[in-house]
């Protein structure tokens, strides 16, 4: 009895150690750590959404329609965030469009560019710059569309499980009209399950 | 008799200060609204913490640094500690379990109580709306709502109305009203008039310009180590030791002839029995009432009994912590006696081993002490525009007992405005 009980003994006392350990990960191959919204979840949306856009009528129908020439777009400032996780929609909508200019599918205006290019705009007309090179004001190209949606998700903790069901809806509408001119939605679900030991 | 005087001082040497003897004094400054002093002293408590309490000391910090109108570092202190608490639920560390069996219960990394949990995710929400994030505070109250459904769910019909957290679901019901969304905030009302009837507004107009007033009173109940102590010894054809019982000054001697025949070592043995008591505290105030621009607006009704919950809470976990506490002081009574019976060397190891972890044993004392005893709240139509709202508090006879600070808030002309008072 002794002789089993000092070891396990020892065991209770030696604490585990170990280092710090860094790993590079392939973004193309990386999966979601747990149920909760991952980075990995950006390229699932992406792979969903782009195709998409690619075969809508919209997009095609305003090239034939304006010569040759890409809509003009604009950003919500955020994705409707109705999850239960503080997530950072934005970074969704950002890589929609980037995704969307070097695809060739349209050409955005920098929604948080504003103050700025004012601020420069009001600056190049002082005497400090060359006015023959300094920007021109009254260029500012005007968003036909917007690029908006909305992230909402589901989930079940039973015990060490956790369902999360996550919905991400987009969709284009058309600033004159309200139309909503294409929309699409990516839907997952997986369950995560914790070790039953720590 | 020497050796009996050696495990007396052994027992009072080796006593570890309790959680709740180590927050005494930041709980006093903080429900005294010392909120800078009380940062300070659990800035430190923090600092020399060990792992096992470090996030419980997160959640006492996060919810002074709410009190104090720190809302970032609110944020920053209450989800680290949510995430931790959330990782290490419905799992078992079994190093942790083990020292909690050999040791004492404190060893074990501290798991928050439900109502504790769904309390998080209520301060979470108030710092994100009170620092002015909307969405943050949406996203906390679903987050709220997922919790209570999950800690209602799984208890039996009999123990909902008890283990509820109906300040939590007022919370998420005002916050589902000012995003508009009037059938969740209903269903929300109508979970709280069936725990508490009367309490929620008859009807949902999301359209009204209302304020609601939380505020907190009196303090959360606490635990404390109760130690039943003592040292038996053999003496010839006799049983000689002591007693020593919470409350009594000086230890029970006590010699009983002719019971030299039990199976004790000349050096005696040690034991402790300890368990937690739930003690609920003093309470000044006992209720409050709303001024609203210098004008009484009357008086505060209660939405939650914390405090209840907590003793419930206590009482359900009451049985099996003492059969824990029980079989910790047989291990150790094992230890010095069958284990350690031997001359060899680890016969010896055990003896004294069995005797110290006997002599540290104490309660595990740990629970989220900052929280109050009640909450209660006061809803009323409120024109828009700047205001400023403060409570006069009464004791048990109506006398007054203080006001809170006075707080400016703005009533824009579309919404409803929550006011915290801690």
């Amino acid at each position: 009895m002794k002789k089993l009980l000092i070891p396990v003994l020892c065991l209770v006392v030696l604490a585990a150690c170990g280092g710090p350990a860094t790993k590079e990960i392939d973004i193309a191959t990386d999966t979601a750590e747990d149920a909760d919204f991952s980075s990995a979840d950006l390229a699932t949306i992406m792979e969903g959404m782009m195709p998409s856009i690619a075969e809508s009528g919209f997009l095609m129908q305003y090239k034939a329609e304006h010569g040759g020439q890409k809509p003009v777009m604009l950003l919500a400032k955020e994705l409707k965030n109705e999850t239960d996780e503080h997530i950072n929609t934005r970074l969704i909508l950002e890589k929609m469009r980037t995704r969307m200019i070097n695809e060739g599918f349209a050409d955005f205006v920098d929604d948080q560019a504003f103050d700025m290019a004012l601020e420069q705009l009001n600056l190049q007309a002082t005497d400090l710059y060359d006015n023959t090179k300094a920007a021109q004001i009254g260029n500012f190209v005007g968003a036909k569309y917007v690029l908006r949606g909305t992230i909402s998700n589901i989930r079940k903790v039973e015990g060490r499980q956790n369902y999360n069901y996550i919905n991400v809806t987009l969709n284009i509408f058309e600033v004159e009209t309200l139309l909503i001119k294409w929309t699409d939605e990516v839907e997952f679900k997986r369950v995560s399950t914790k070790s039953s030991t720590r | 008799m020497r050796k009996a005087a050696l495990a007396a001082l052994l027992l009072l040497a080796v006593a570890c200060a309790t959680y709740t003897a180590k927050m005494e004094l930041t709980d006093d400054l903080y429900f005294d609204g010392r909120y800078d002093e009380a940062l300070a002293n659990i800035d430190k408590l923090v600092s020399d913490s060990s792992s096992r309490d470090y996030y419980l000391l997160l959640l006492e910090r996060g919810k002074v640094n709410l009190a104090a109108g720190n809302y970032d570092s609110a944020i920053v202190d209450l989800q680290a500690a949510e995430r931790r608490l959330l990782e290490i639920e419905s799992t078992i560390s079994v190093a942790g379990a083990i020292q909690s069996v050999i040791v004492n219960p404190t060893m074990g990394e501290y798991e928050s109580e439900p109502h504790e949990k769904i309390m998080i995710s209520s301060y979470l929400l108030l710092a994100y709306w009170l620092k002015g994030d909307r969405e943050g505070a949406f996203v906390e109250r679903n987050r709220l709502i997922g919790r209570l459904d999950q800690h209602v769910n799984g208890l039996p019909e009999e123990d909902r109305a008890s283990f509820d957290v109906p300040f939590a679901r007022y919370l998420a019901a005002v916050l589902y009203e000012i995003e508009g969304r009037a059938d969740d905030a209903r269903i929300e009302y109508e979970a709280i008039d069936r725990l508490l009837p009367g309490t929620a507004p008859e009807t949902v107009n999301t359209d009204l310009r209302e304020l609601v007033v939380f505020a907190e009173m009196g303090r959360a109940p606490v635990k404390v180590s109760t130690e039943i102590r003592g040292y038996l010894q053999k003496d010839g054809g006799n049983l000689v030791g002591f007693f020593n019982l919470p409350g009594s000054d000086a230890p029970q001697m006590f010699f009983l002839p002719g019971f030299g025949g039990l199976e004790l070592e000349q050096s005696g043995v040690l034991f402790t029995f300890a368990f937690p008591r739930c003690v609920r505290q003093e309470r000044v105030v006992h209720g409050g009432r709303l001024v609203i621009d210098g004008l009484e607006a009357g008086e505060l009704a209660v939405l939650d009994d914390l405090e209840a919950t907590a003793v419930a809470v206590y009482e359900r976990e009451l049985g099996p912590t003492l059969v824990k506490a029980a079989f910790r002081t047989y291990l150790k009574t094992i230890a010095q006696t069958k284990l350690g019976d031997d001359d060899d060397a680890a016969g010896i190891a055990f003896n004294v081993i069995g005797k110290l972890f006997a002599a540290v044993d104490q309660a595990d004392t740990r629970s989220w002490q900052t929280l109050p005893a009640e909450i209660a709240f006061y809803r009323m139509e409120c024109p828009p525009g700047r205001h400023t709202v403060r409570i006069d508090y009464f004791g048990e006879g109506g006398e007054p007992v203080g006001s809170s600070d006075e707080v400016e808030f703005s009533m824009k002309s579309d919404s409803k405005s929550v006011v915290f008072l801690p």
